[in-house]
């Protein structure tokens, strides 16, 4: 029974985890959506504007942040340390700079909702109405 | 009955206000906090983002099995030869427009100070970059990380190809358009200005006037495929050559047409990483015409990755010199090189590299140490190095 009881606590534990889901969050004045491509353009250095041809102003959660790890999984698919390689090439070759890390989700989405052009990424239970979400990878 | 009506209402009011208003208080508080955690990041990050300074700094040792000089290398070496340590300062004018300045100091040069870089950069559109200024000559796939060792798998790169060209930048102007397609894009740059340079190490003034240039890369961010020409005047004096002929310098190249042209190729899966570069330089005269090429394979283990590398260059015109001319400009030799790259710290990598040059006894060039080369009859070399390279 205490097994069992155990092996039920995991399971739920595991739900819990799986159900935690990333979502891209715009500015309200921003554009209603954007495609993967678009937001891995973004945060690749490979293009600077958004979908309605805005200036993007794209945000970063901290190293080590677990919704930050989820989003790149999703969305570049590279992991801290190639992400970590490859800014300091582009810094360094004057192409570009990454983009500005906040530490919280909290001060990412108030960020986000105060900022024009701006894009981030946030746990879908954090999401209220002063972003508006325009992906969910 | 209607003055208790009016003393019951605002009562009753408050009554079912006060819990609403203790919420909404609570929520605007929330929402304030946020507020000023947010005004005060966007304060710290505005003075942040108007100036960014980056650094990078390299320091190791290598030596050679005899005095062959293959990349200045010879028996007995000093620690301060590989060793720089560079700024870069980032200056935001707008959100389009920065001033960017790259400072090195190296110590073979007694860590006297120089600017690579100093130019300003516009974001005219999206796809659109304007750079005007003083610049890397974007002639190789590493032109503009030639010095960021981190930022390379090699040790040093390979001399085959980077070596013959001794004049690293320019000042003038580029143009740089960015065409995304779905997954993939295309990179096209063109390049236009002038370069006079005089080497500390070998006393050589070398100018390049009226350059002109264009390049194009197209990657799908797993292959890369790149491809470059460029056209000067040309005009080198040479100290070496003019004290083989009794006189302050020689005139090796007085404003002649000299061209350069370039393939690159290159695969990183994050794997298996593959770099591979031929070039030709063409220039009217006595001064050298070469052909040359490296192909680099390495393969990822975590974080340590093991290279190997192969390069060869060759002069195509040495039927066009005779004498002293020739013993200073023919050149060929093959290399080979084995290394290690090891990421030991976020920032920090260590390089081990033996590298095995051969095939040069009769045609060394100038950048090897020829004298020595025919005194004692050297055919070949070894050069061990160790390096430390950090990007901040």
């Amino acid at each position: 029974m205490k097994r069992f009881s155990v092996l039920l606590v995991a399971l739920m534990l595991g739900v819990s985890v799986a159900q935690a889901e990333v979502v891209v969050v715009g500015n309200p004045a921003g554009p209603d959506s954007i495609t993967l491509d678009q937001v891995r353009d973004i945060y690749l250095n490979r293009s600077k504007a958004l979908p309605n041809g805005q200036r993007a102003v794209p945000y970063e959660l901290a190293e080590g942040n677990a919704t930050r790890e989820t989003f790149h999984e999703a969305v570049t698919g590279r992991s801290g340390a190639q992400l970590k390689a490859f800014w300091s090439q582009q810094v360094f070759t004057g192409k570009g700079q990454p983009p500005q890390e906040i530490g919280t989700e909290a001060a990412m989405k108030s960020s986000v909702a105060s900022t024009p052009g701006s894009i981030g990424y946030i746990d879908s239970a954090q999401v209220d109405d002063s972003v508006k979400v325009i992906l969910k990878p | 009955m209607t003055r208790t009506y009016f003393k019951l209402a605002p009562l009753a009011l408050c009554i079912s206000a006060a819990p609403a208003l203790a919420q909404s208080d609570a929520e605007r508080l929330d929402q304030l906090e946020q507020q000023v955690s947010s005004l005060q990041q966007q304060l710290t990050s505005a003075a942040a983002d108007r100036v960014r300074l980056n650094g990078f700094f390299s320091t190791g040792y290598a030596t050679a099995s005899n005095d062959a000089g293959f990349a200045g290398i010879n028996d007995e070496s000093e620690v301060q030869d590989l060793s720089l340590m560079a700024l870069q300062g980032t200056f935001s004018l707008s959100d389009d427009t920065q001033a960017i300045m790259q400072l090195v100091s190296r110590g073979e040069e007694d860590w006297d100070t120089e600017l690579e870089w100093a130019y300003l950069s516009h974001q005219a559109t999206n796809s659109l970059q304007l750079r005007a200024g003083k610049m890397r000559l974007p002639f190789f796939m590493y032109s503009d990380s030639l010095e960021l060792g981190y930022a390379q798998p090699w040790a040093r790169p390979p001399q085959a190809v980077y070596g013959p060209v001794t004049v690293t930048s320019y000042v003038g102007a580029d143009a740089t358009y960015t065409f995304n397609l779905s997954g993939s894009s295309i990179n096209t740059q063109l390049f236009s200005g002038f370069t006079d340079e005089s080497s500390a190490t070998s006393g050589n003034e070398v100018e390049f006037r009226n350059t002109v240039g264009i390049n194009t890369e197209w990657t799908d961010y797993v292959w890369k495929v790149r491809a470059v020409a460029a056209t000067a005047e040309v005009s080198v004096d040479s100290r070496l050559l003019g004290q083989l002929f009794g006189q302050n310098s020689f005139t090796l190249a007085d404003g002649e047409r000299g061209n350069f042209y370039g393939l690159g190729f290159g695969y990183d899966n994050g794997t298996w990483q593959v770099v591979s570069e031929v070039t030709r330089i063409d220039v009217d005269g006595p001064f050298y015409d070469t052909d040359s090429a490296y192909l680099t394979v390495g393969r990822r283990f975590d974080n340590v990755m093991p290279y190997a590398t192969i390069g060869w260059l060759e002069s195509k015109d040495d039927d066009e010199r005779a004498g002293p001319l020739s013993s200073v400009l023919d050149r060929s030799r093959d290399e080979y090189s084995l290394g290690v790259r090891w990421d030991v710290l976020s920032g920090v990598a260590v390089k081990f590299d033996y590298t095995h040059a051969r095939g040069f006894g009769d045609e060394p060039g100038s950048n090897m140490n020829a004298g020595s080369i025919f005194a004692e009859n050297i055919d070949s070399t070894n050069v061990y190095t160790v390096k430390i390279d950090s990007a901040f």
